[in-house]
């Protein structure tokens, strides 16, 4: 019997939360997804909930998005069981997802070409925490349909991450995550570079915030970044018409709207001699609306895709590297606001 | 998405900015253009300004020799080029100016006697220094402003106090904080808008940060490039509605007439940037606010007819043209195709929202059609009312609903928003700003400029139109001559001339009539800005929100 990905403790209330979460470009780069498979605790004892979504993205026809139950045919694949999920072909495919609507739906094989990040948690507002753990370079291979472009199949590389913690949706604030793979030449290996950030910005703890930049060469991690020797920075805004709100019945709720997500992204890092910088320009954007258990404002987490380009030092050769990137600017539910209109 | 949706950035790229910039002799024609842009296209900017800037007039002494004295008035600023009393007095040479507009240096280390001198009173100093303050930081990251500056630089060699080049290749231990603002400065408008320059904003800088989702203070945009771009896409809107059939020459033709004239474009810019404030889709707004349009030149098509009014933008009315009957009948097919462009928001809105849509555009008829009621009643009976509340009242229903008010409820609406007590605050804030719209419309046609304002001047007075200047002057005059200017008014608008009217202006000069109206026009104007920073804060920061609180300035420093 495997073990993992989570530990086999029940979950203690409403607000503890495991997710385990998968997103993908394909090689092409004009196709992404974004799912999220979320067991949430239950309420006085009950059975705990679970919520399943799946986002495609096209870059000439936008987003589409399941509810939050889209159906999964079997336990999902994650590269943090043990023993760890085969990679050998034939066998049936391993990440199988679909809207009830049958679009979005992808039927994909997975497998991790680079070693997992270490996990990075972050303790807020006494009793809350997250504790996550990061996997660039994942492929992925299958039959792809969004809904938007006639089915196919196809390679993609992505990124997954195994998320467990409890947390109230406002005392949370927000996060920046993103990561970026840059292809060798053989899609079917590691990728040549892989880069994973984070940013975890609990409310009103402006000192105490969780930071951390990693980089990957084919499949090894070579370079960590702490927070004490990083700097972000954003600027400007998205246009929200390059913003959709998600899933289909959110816009038709009156959810309330949120800070606009910023157009730009820069982080600038070093570790000792090494040091990396990466930039990162918007284009396109969904609001995944997350409803709050604890708050009127809902948690909003927006899917950005965009283009990253990173540069490192690293002892002492030069790398620059340019690729798509999924970013994620998370928060909302924080925002004051809703008093005034009680 | 669809790809012709209506993106303000992209439009603005390539519409590029029409201004151009004028001729700049010294730091002098400086300062005035630069005034004379913000007033015009980021009025709240000026009145940030005006507000720190308060009673003080402040003389600028330039080191090429030029003078110009800055002073606030009515929410907004004025530079004068005639040398007068003031209260401070600013002495700058040409570096330290481009120190002051870079403002990157502490006070201290721009101030030097005989290059960059301050000298007033101590309190009045530390304004003008926030006026500075304040100017740097907002006006300079307006790109009109920016080329006006640019060209000044160009022309006199000088350079940025920061240069570029001195920051590190790689990140650091003595690295600043990652130029974000750079990524965006050159960026594909399609995606990143706007017309003021973004600017970096730190989310963690080694041991602090903000949430990415915080903005502290209000953004600014260009209100001027903005009401251009969502009046074409809404004329155009209407142009392709307008049935291509025939009658032609007595119909259809004519409906296309007022809509063909231009306009400022209002309406459009509160609905589109109402909804984007809310977090909407701008191109979800385009159907509502081009039906709210197509009533508006229905409206003025009767109101024409109503107030026996010759001129419209500039052109003669269209029953001056047409006849009656023709003008009549365009007004109300006019009427018929908003009803349908509202209806047509079902196929993009859906249902729910576009009976919300159809509630308030139900009740914006209603209170403009009463308010109309109330003032053509009081021609008809000859009445000037002696309270201002009354006239308050009238322009409330006849103007603010259908200007201000009913354009922000329906943006609201269409990005999904039908809480009333949302759309009352921000119904509330836009009720003040229609009456203070109202109030300067009917002053720029005592006192504007007739070629820019487009309607013929005096033609309120001539038409008989009840103002709140015409109120006062009843107030403020003998009876024998209020019993005079009552018999006046009685008359029909034939009967009426031109150099009365001038001397029916000349009344309300003397009197005061006209300050009066300017001071309550700015007194509406600023309560609603009050308002709209004291309940509009669940509306988070963006830059459609800083259209709609340039307007609130825009409807009292307007030019037409």
């Amino acid at each position: 019997m495997s073990s993992g990905p989570f530990t086999r403790l029940p979950l203690s209330d409403v607000l503890e939360r495991r997710w385990l979460h998968y997103a993908f470009i394909t090689v092409d780069e004009r196709q992404a997804l974004i799912a999220n498979l979320a067991t949430l605790g239950g309420e006085n004892g009950d059975e705990p909930t679970q919520t399943t979504v799946l986002l495609a993205y096209h870059c000439d026809h936008g987003w589409t998005c399941s509810q939050w139950h889209a159906s999964l045919r079997r336990e999902p694949w994650t590269s943090y069981r043990f023993p760890p999920p085969s990679t050998r072909l034939p066998r049936e495919p391993d990440f199988e997802m679909q809207s009830l609507t049958g679009t979005p739906s992808v039927s994909l094989h997975l497998t991790s070409t680079t070693t997992p990040a270490p996990a990075g948690v972050s303790h807020f507002h006494g009793t809350n925490w997250k504790r996550w753990q990061a996997q660039p370079g994942v492929l992925a291979k299958g039959r792809w349909a969004d809904g938007m472009a006639p089915p196919r199949q196809t390679v993609a590389v992505g990124y997954h991450e195994r998320v467990h913690g409890r947390w109230g949706w406002p005392e949370m604030g927000g996060w920046v995550f993103g990561f970026c793979n840059k292809l060798a030449d053989r899609a079917e290996g590691p990728p040549e570079w892989a880069v994973v950030f984070a940013l975890l910005q609990p409310r009103d703890q402006r000192h105490d915030h969780t930071a951390m930049v990693m980089l990957w060469r084919r499949g090894r991690m070579v370079l960590f970044v702490p927070r004490r020797t990083l700097r972000v920075s954003v600027a400007g805004q998205l246009l929200r018409d390059r913003v959709l709100m998600t899933p289909a019945l959110a816009p038709l709720l009156g959810t309330f709207p949120t800070a606009p997500i910023p157009a730009a992204l820069s982080i600038d890092g070093y570790q000792g001699r090494d040091s990396i910088q990466i930039r990162y320009r918007c284009r396109d954007a969904a609001r995944l609306v997350v409803p709050s258990e604890t708050s009127l404002q809902p948690f909003s987490v927006h899917e950005v895709i965009g283009d990253m380009e990173v540069r490192v030092k690293l002892k002492d050769s030069n790398v620059v590297f340019t690729g798509p990137g999924i970013v994620e600017f998370a928060g909302g539910a924080a925002e004051r606001s809703w008093s005034v209109l009680r | 998405m669809s790809s012709d949706s209506l993106r303000y950035g992209a439009q603005l790229a390539a519409a590029g900015h029409a201004d151009g910039v004028a001729r700049i002799d010294n730091a002098g024609d400086l300062l005035a253009q630069t005034v004379d842009v913000l007033v015009r296209r980021a009025p709240s900017i000026a009145a940030a300004a005006a507000n720190e800037l308060g009673a003080i007039v402040l003389a600028m002494h330039f080191g090429d020799g030029s003078y110009a004295a800055l002073s606030a008035r009515l929410n907004s600023l004025v530079v004068t080029r005639t040398r007068g009393n003031a209260s401070v007095a600013c002495f700058f040479d040409d570096q330290s100016l481009t120190k002051l507009y870079d403002l990157e240096l502490r006070p201290s280390e721009i101030l030097q006697q005989g290059a960059f001198d301050v000298r007033g009173p101590i309190d009045q100093v530390l304004a003008t220094w926030r006026t500075f303050q304040l100017l740097a930081q907002r006006a300079a990251g307006l790109r009109p402003v920016q080329s006006l500056w640019r060209e000044y630089r160009r022309g006199r060699d000088l350079d940025f106090v920061t240069a570029p080049a001195d920051r590190l290749t790689y990140p650091g231990p003595g690295s600043q904080p990652p130029d974000a603002a750079g990524l965006v400065r050159d960026a594909d408008l399609m995606v990143a808008r706007s017309a003021s320059v973004a600017t970096t904003r730190v989310l963690w800088d080694r041991n602090a940060g903000e949430g990415w989702w915080t903005f502290e203070g209000p953004q600014d945009a260009d209100l001027f490039d903005i009401m251009e771009v969502c009046r074409r896409r809404v004329a155009d809107e209407i142009f392709r509605l307008i049935p291509n059939r025939r009658p032609v020459d007595s119909l259809y033709g004519l409906m296309r007439e007022y809509p063909a004239r231009g306009g400022k474009g209002l309406r459009p810019t509160l609905c589109i940037a109402t909804c984007g404030a809310f977090g909407g889709h701008s191109e979800d707004a385009v159907q509502i606010a081009t039906a709210v349009e197509m009533f508006h030149n229905a409206f003025l098509i009767h109101d024409d007819i109503e107030d026996e009014s010759i001129n419209r933008r500039g052109k003669r009315c269209l029953h001056t043209e047409h006849g009656i009957p023709l003008a009549v009948n365009a007004g109300d097919s006019l009427n018929l195709l908003a009803v349908d462009t509202v209806l047509k928001n079902i196929d993009g809105l859906g249902l729910a929202r576009t009976l919300a849509l159809i509630d308030e555009i139900i009740r914006m008829c209603r209170e403009s059609l009463e308010g109309q009621a109330i003032e053509l009643g009081w021609i008809r009976k000859g009445i000037v009312p002696a309270r201002d509340s009354d006239y308050i009242n009238m322009v409330t229903k006849k103007t603010s609903w259908y200007t201000c008010r009913s354009p922000c409820r329906l943006g609201a609406i269409a990005a999904g928003h039908t809480r009333p007590r949302e759309l009352d605050l921000i119904g509330e804030v836009f009720k003040e700003v229609g009456i203070a719209f109202q109030i300067q419309d009917d002053l720029l046609n005592l006192v504007g400029e007739e070629d820019l304002y487009g309607k013929e001047a005096f033609g309120d007075l001539l038409e008989g139109k009840r103002t709140l200047m015409l109120i006062h002057l009843m107030r403020t005059v003998s009876k024998r001559e209020r019993t005079g200017l009552l018999r006046w008014l009685g008359r029909s608008r034939d009967e009426r001339t031109l150099a009365e009217s001038r001397k029916v202006l000349a009344r309300m000069t003397l009197n005061g009539s006209i300050e009066y109206a300017r001071r309550v026009a700015a007194r509406h104007a600023a309560r609603a800005a009050q308002l709209f920073e004291e309940t509009l804060g669940f509306i988070p920061q963006s830059e459609d929100k800083a259209i709609l609180r340039q307007v609130i300035h825009y409807v009292n420093t307007r030019m037409l």
